[in-house]
């Protein structure tokens, strides 16, 4: 990394040009006096060291972070050219996806990388931080050579090129996208006592791309299709199977990803994003789009992304991810351990739905006897995040604290019990049911589940 | 910050206070007369029993719909599809957002017509019909031999699994097909058993899946033949029957009698998407919360008693990096130059050797990487090359003698 922090001769330029001569003497004077008081306070160890606090005396009850100076408000920063692609904090560096061998398929290239929903705010999902799952690891695609297909039961099949397909009107659209699997390894019980692990396997982010019903009005789509294959160009040539009427509605193909152009492991240069439904079917590195009478029958879509229901019979083509929610504040990796009796406390959370957009959420201190209804805070959009808010006076005393969605379609998030009633607890995906953190009298998070 | 989490006590308690039911096939057949609702905090619906008895348990779905939110779509006029709800152009806007209406209605006519050859190239699906699937042949013998040669390291003896990789098998088709009703309601419990044989509804499926991306390493590797004969040999460990005969050590699989094959759970999965009606039934479906769950928004006094709190029993929590909330600035290690041997090594090799699941030596265990010394660096570039035990030779992939002899030298180096 650049550490110079001499100014650079373009920027001694520009100050000689826009001031006297005077007062150029007098900048390269305290420059140099700068620098001097720079290097005393980075070398000098004690409570107080500042040149320029030199007129207040510290005293024991004041925050020595106040009364010292700083090494980083003595001298220059790095130059504007350094990081010309910006990066987080270094002190950040522990806000990352994180991985578990539980969740890969044998190896890494077969596996998730989960979103730490405890360090985010808002509703959008920085890139580097967007929930990451492949089947065949992470290609790196020159996107001059990539291609799209689309063909089968149309009068026209064509191939585009990244520069044909960026011609097209463009929509820009914020969804979530969700592994239906989010939250499927605890439909026995819960089995990660962190908020990353055990609701994570998702993200939301502004999509920027073409409607496919905007493509397809040049090519005459066939009356009898009924389906339409969704295929990847990495190694593991993902496929999905996805209803004409969704690619009718709102199903797009996608470029952009939070202004800038998708990320590798989100399918650069081309993905297709189907809003509100399994990201799953949201095909990364997206080369081909066929259309039949008849579905496909792909590999995810019957060996895995199949929901196993207690009658024997599984769920298939389970297409939107049901309304949900989870608090995101306090959660485990978050607590409450440094509250003190009577302070008011925000209480934060998510909540999304792929049927719809969030009206209502409803948030219980006793496991979901007695409600409260919560605000809504924020943009509230269809088929993205929804943040919502309550204040609460802390008691230190013990609580089984949860929240409860509902949505426009008329959904509203089920209690396990009623869940497991309506599917058992074998099905692996869609799992939606009431989430609940018990705080105890420390205020430490732990994950659990109510059985009423 | 984060804490470790303790196993929780109650959760044990809780765990030992409860009766020990088998399978729910076995409670039917048991407890038929004094039918429990619930086993462990799962309600349990018995066979025979009606939707109306999940319809207790399952709110219904009224969505709130206006002119700018409605349950059907404008283009067709029919529900929509998932169950939720379509948001028209109203007043310029959909849902939240603006639209430029006219660059929705302009022709663009972008791109240039896919060649015949060009489809042809890319459009390597295999339907049930048989569509895209090629003519040819491949015996079960020669199955077993591609199987041993380019599968095994993976996916274990006899496609039984390893590590956790998928298991290829679970044993006889048509019995396992029998365990899809099991509930692990209790630890001990045996829960559904899953794989091609006893749940995939079509074959074609598989055909398509090893010819697209198997061996992970190296897919769209193998030749037709190959990819029959694989077909073959793992329809023969599923024990599998083609109208009658038996899969057996002499069977030869081709296209005509791949299309024959039935799967005994074909009628396992709800909507039937099949037919003219696909679409239609799906609709039908997701229209109805009752066939998948949904819940009702009470506000008070929604349950009797105090709440009935299921602990974590057994945390997982390998996790990487470790949850850490602190802020700290990163530690930086010096970087030696990357081993020549390296990238191939992760591109051919780390699948099986990253680490011990498979079998293999993994690379940093000192210890397995000792005992593999003891016969000499030439024996051990010898069978890197040649294959030994699971591996196949160079370990299947496409390398020259000296890009094998390079990635021993990077294992030995990274293992020391």
């Amino acid at each position: 990394m650049n550490k110079k922090t001499d100014m650079s001769k373009e920027e001694l330029a520009l100050v000689s040009e826009t001031t006297e001569e005077n007062s150029r003497r007098a900048f390269f004077k305290k420059t140099a006096a700068y620098s001097v008081s720079a290097l005393a306070a980075t070398s000098v160890v004690g409570p107080v060291n500042a040149s320029a606090n030199e007129h207040v005396k510290a005293n024991p009850e004041d925050d020595p972070h106040i009364m010292e100076e700083k090494p980083w408000s003595l001298k220059f920063g790095d130059d504007v050219t350094v990081n010309l692609y910006g990066q987080p904090s270094p002190y950040e560096h522990k806000v990352t996806r994180r991985t578990t061998p539980i969740l890969s398929s044998g190896n890494m290239r077969a596996s998730i990388a989960v979103t730490p929903l405890q360090d985010l705010n808002g509703i959008i999902t920085p890139n580097g931080l967007f929930f990451n799952r492949h089947h065949g690891g992470t290609p790196t695609i020159d996107p001059n050579q990539h291609r799209l297909m689309i063909h089968g039961l149309v009068e026209k099949p064509i191939v585009l090129t990244m520069d044909q397909i960026k011609r097209y009107p463009n929509v820009s659209r914020i969804h979530f996208l969700e592994c239906p699997a989010n939250g499927g390894p605890e439909w026995r019980g819960p089995q990660f006592n962190s908020i990353q692990f055990a609701k994570g396997f998702m993200s939301c982010a502004e999509w920027t791309g073409v409607y496919i019903k905007d493509i397809l009005k040049d090519l005459g789509l066939k009356p009898e299709a009924q389906w339409m294959l969704a295929e990847g160009i990495d190694s593991s040539h993902m496929g999905r199977t996805i209803p004409v009427d969704k690619v009718l509605d709102d199903a797009m193909i996608v470029w952009g990803q939070n202004g800038e152009a998708l990320r590798p492991e989100q399918g650069y240069p081309l993905r297709i994003v189907v809003p509100g439904w399994e990201a799953n079917l949201c095909v990364k590195w997206l080369c081909r789009l066929e259309f039949a009478s008849e579905p496909f029958y792909a590999k995810e879509e019957t060996s895995k992304y199949t929901a196993l229901k207690q009658t024997g019979k599984a769920i298939q083509h389970f297409y939107a991810n049901e309304v949900n929610s989870v608090i995101t504040s306090p959660c485990p990796e978050k607590p409450w351990t440094d509250l003190k009796k009577g302070e008011m406390v925000e209480i934060e959370g998510l909540a999304w739905s792929g049927m719809g957009t969030i009206t209502h959420v409803d948030i219980s201190f006793d496991g979901g006897k007695n409600w409260v209804e919560a605000s809504l805070k924020g943009l509230v959009l269809e088929k993205a995040w929804t943040r919502f808010s309550l204040m609460h006076k802390y008691t230190g005393e013990p609580m089984l604290l949860c929240s409860r969605a509902a949505d426009d379609a008329g959904h509203v998030q089920p209690t396990v019990k009623q869940e497991r009633k309506a599917v058992g607890i074998e099905g692996v995906y869609h799992r939606n049911g009431i989430h609940t953190w018990e705080i105890d009298a420390k205020g430490e998070v732990t994950n659990v589940q109510i059985l009423s | 910050m984060y804490k470790s989490y303790h196993n929780s006590v109650a959760a044990k308690v809780l765990f030992a206070s409860l009766f020990c039911f088998g399978n729910l096939t076995n409670i039917a057949a048991s407890e038929q007369k004094n039918k429990p609702t619930e086993i462990n905090g799962v309600p349990v619906v018995w066979p025979g029993e009606s939707r109306e008895e999940i319809k207790k348990y399952v709110g219904e779905a009224k969505a709130l719909v206006s002119k700018k939110v409605t349950k059907k779509y404008d283009f067709n006029g029919k529900l929509v599809i998932d169950g939720g709800v379509y948001y028209p152009i109203v007043d310029g806007k959909t849902g939240s957002y603006y639209v430029n209406e006219l660059a929705h209605k302009t022709p663009y006519n972008k791109g240039k017509r896919a060649t015949a050859n060009e489809q042809k190239a890319w459009d390597i699906d295999v339907m049930p019909d048989g569509t895209g699937l090629p003519e040819g042949s491949g015996s079960v013998e020669f199955g077993d031999e591609v199987y041993e040669e380019k599968c095994l390291s993976c996916h274990g003896d006899f496609g039984a699994g390893s590590g956790l990789y998928p298991r290829l098998t679970v044993g006889n088709a048509y019995e396992m097909h029998k365990t899809l009703t099991n509930q692990r309601v209790d630890p001990d419990t045996d829960g559904p058993h899953r794989a091609f044989g006893s749940y995939w509804p079509y074959a074609s499926t598989l055909w398509w899946y090893i010819k697209t991306g198997m061996p992970h390493q190296a897919p769209m590797s193998l030749t037709t033949e190959e990819v029959y004969a694989l077909a073959a040999y793992i329809l023969h460990v599923n024990e599998m029957e083609i109208e009658g005969e038996e899969v057996d050590e002499d069977y030869v699989l081709d296209r005509e009698k791949f299309l024959k094959i039935k799967m005994p759970n074909v009628d396992g999965f709800e909507p039937n998407i099949n037919g003219p009606k696909g679409q239609d039934n799906a609709r039908a479906y997701f229209n109805d919360p009752v066939n998948y769950g949904n819940g009702i928004r009470c506000m008070k006094n929604c349950f009797d008693g105090e709440p009935r709190v299921q602990r974590i029993a057994f945390a997982l929590t390998d996790f990487s990096p470790p949850l850490d909330s602190t802020k700290t600035l990163p530690v930086v290690k010096d970087e030696k130059p990357a081993h020549s041997g390296k990238a191939n090594y992760e591109a051919s090799c780390a699948v099986c050797h990253a680490t011990d699941a498979m079998g293999a030596p993994a690379v940093g265990d000192k210890k397995a990487w000792e005992a593999v010394m003891k016969k000499g660096i030439d024996a051990v570039k010898k069978n890197a090359i040649h294959g030994i035990n699971g591996m196949p030779p160079k370990g299947g992939a496409d390398l020259t003698d000296e890009q094998v002899n390079e990635i021993v030298d990077y294992m030995i180096e990274a293992s020391k």
